[in-house]
């Protein structure tokens, strides 16, 4: 498949200029080409600053310049207008023809264009119920609803829904849960989860799709996961096929298959970790992420140091950029024990946060993050399930 | 105001709610000048925007293509028949009337090209009033610079929100070429603009377009 690069179909894609066909093919390429994903990045960054340009007002001196032109032109044109002849085309009978014709052209004309303008014009999302009575801008739907940008659609304890995320994928709301359609459009589906919990499967390229919450932004890099918010704005994700990273100002954290990750207002993301975990890993971790006192991080540190296993590189690898001085060199000495550093990489630059070496390392890293689970790379079973999701979906191609 | 007056502007406001369609285009075939002048303000700020980025912010030359586009709009329109939609053929009109112009000012600009150079600079300070923020402008300003084939699909897709093909019959070539022109003009705007990035998500500026 790799020989045939999909890049130059982007700009079409966005704009929903391919065939359901040519959509699926160019989603799944995107999938597993680097190449093309990054030039459709381009593509959609191009597209971003090209729906920001302004329209200029004309000035207003145009229209009497152009009436006193009109006025010129329409006594010039009767003077040379010939008297028409009177003949078919004047009877009564033609007349009423004709009026009939128009006006049935008109009516036409109005439903075309009032059907094309609620297609195109107010984009949604399909709603269907699963369970109980989910509710649409507080009205309760039907076995189907539609959810505009800017309404919430809530589940009461006895309610379940599920939305179709135009033909990128699908998201089950779970009960006392409320979502908001934030955007859909080519280069972005935006949801916002005020509360409750939701699982989504989204086969589309990735950042395509995000979900905020009150404490982090999650972006979809190509994967299925459940995310749930807590009355107090706190959230947990959890990962079960590709990536998602969760962003808050300038903290981030990426999050594979088999990982989960807390995020908290007004801190953010945490660190994220491997389900597989010990809970006294875990409890050490949340008191790095959200404890308040810093001996209590130092010594959580060094628990987490010693407990740490290979796959929990994943763990250690993001703690480099959040602790500092002595801890960061021991951060570093672990991971090295498990993954030697790769050969264009320093300790110095790791160790001065180097954004290029530490990605570099993450890519050496990853094959320890990987275990049983699914990622881009490996991907095979992954991208089977996705292919076949996406096939499924596409034939259901029509929302926005 | 006269009475008179009055019930024209009524009957302006009650038109401009509407789209442009067959009974305003009807009206304007028998002469009826509130139609003309509601069909005139319903696309002008398209019109003179399409104009003015197509020449690199040139006021005066985008006023000169507006007036003449709209001058044919209203003379040829006893011809348009409604095969095609009236939006394509509008902006036939104001291609036309840019590469007309732009033929004519080249000849000018042989003897005037100092002077015309120097009206173009004095366009800066009109701009930069029109243009609300750093990113607008910037964008304006990346968009003027791309070449007129990857310029032309941008203004007609984003000023005016045509599809693929009729965007094809504006500029007389096919979809395909449409697309690769369209992603290419994209590309180039993206490395023209990648000093934003760093300023402003991508994200954001999706919502704010909205």
């Amino acid at each position: 498949m790799f020989s045939n690069h999909v890049a130059k179909d982007s700009s079409a894609y966005c704009h929903g200029e391919l065939s359901v066909d040519e959509s699926r093919k160019f989603a799944e390429h995107l999938l597993l080409c680097s190449k093309c994903r990054n030039e459709f990045d381009e593509i959609k960054r191009g597209i971003a600053f090209a729906t920001q340009l302004p329209i200029v007002s004309a000035p207003d001196s145009l229209w009497p310049t152009l009436d006193r032109q009109l006025a010129q032109l329409q006594v010039s044109s009767a003077r040379n207008e010939l008297r028409p002849q009177r003949g078919f085309l004047t009877r009564p009978q033609f007349a009423v023809i004709a009026a009939t014709l128009v006006f049935s052209s008109i009516l036409a004309v109005i439903w075309y264009r009032r059907a094309k303008t609620v297609t195109l014009n107010q984009p949604f999302w399909q709603v269907t119920k699963v369970d109980g009575i989910p509710t649409i801008a507080s009205q309760g739907i039907g076995n189907t609803g539609r959810l505009n940008v800017g309404q919430w659609l809530e589940t009461d304890a006895r309610s379940r829904a599920e939305i179709s995320v135009g033909s990128i994928g699908h998201v089950e709301v779970d009960p006392n849960t409320r979502v908001r359609l934030l955007e859909t459009q080519p280069t972005e589906h935006r949801l916002e989860l005020a509360e409750g919990k939701l699982s989504a499967r989204i086969w589309a390229p990735p950042r395509l799709f995000f979900v905020d919450t009150p404490s982090a932004v999650a972006a979809d890099l190509g994967c299925a996961y459940t995310l749930e918010v807590g009355k107090d704005g706190s959230s947990m994700l959890r990962v079960t096929s590709g990536w998602v990273e969760l962003e808050l100002k300038d903290r981030e954290s990426i999050v594979p298959a088999g990982a989960a990750c807390e995020t908290r207002p007004g801190i953010g993301p945490g660190t994220p970790y491997f389900e597989d975990s010990s809970p006294g890993f875990r409890s050490h971790l949340s008191s790095i992420d959200f404890g308040e006192t810093r001996d209590n991080r130092t010594l959580a540190l060094t628990n987490i140091l010693s407990e740490s296993r290979p796959r929990d590189t994943l763990t250690l690898w993001h703690l480099i950029s959040r602790v500092e001085g002595d801890d960061r060199v021991r951060v570093l000495e672990r991971i090295e024990a498990f993954v030697p550093l790769p050969p264009d990489v320093t300790r110095e630059g790791i160790l001065r946060l180097d954004p290029e070496m530490l990605a570099r390392w993450r890519t050496a890293l990853e094959r320890t993050w990987q275990g049983d689970m699914d990622t881009p790379k490996k991907g095979a079973e992954a991208y089977k399930e996705i292919k076949n999701g996406l096939t499924r979906r596409m034939s259901n191609f029509g929302s926005p | 105001m006269s009475e008179l007056a009055a019930q024209r502007m009524e009957r302006r406001a009650v038109m401009a709610q509407h789209l442009i369609d067959g009974p305003i285009i009807e009206a304007c075939r028998r002469g009826d000048r509130d139609a003309f002048q509601t069909l005139f303000e319903t696309y002008k700020d398209k019109v003179f925007s399409i104009a003015l980025y197509s020449t690199g912010g040139d006021q005066a030359f985008a006023e000169d293509v507006t007036q003449q586009t709209f001058l044919k709009l209203f003379t040829a329109i006893q011809q348009f028949r409604g095969e095609s939609e009236f939006t394509t053929w509008l902006y036939r009109l104001v291609v036309n009337a840019c590469m007309d112009e732009r033929r004519r000012r080249k000849r000018l600009l042989a003897v005037e090209e100092t002077a015309t150079l120097a009206d173009t600079s004095d366009n800066s300070s009109q701009e930069t009033q029109y243009a609300r923020n750093e990113v607008a402008l910037a964008v304006r300003s990346a968009i003027e610079e791309l070449k007129p084939k990857f310029r032309l699909p941008i203004l007609l897709k984003y000023i005016e929100g045509l599809s693929y093909e009729e965007i094809a019959v504006v500029m007389g070539c096919s979809k395909g070429t449409v697309a690769s022109r369209l992603n290419r003009g994209h590309s180039q705007l993206a490395k023209r603009l990648a000093y934003l990035d760093r300023h402003i998500e991508i994200s954001d500026l999706a919502k704010t377009s909205g």
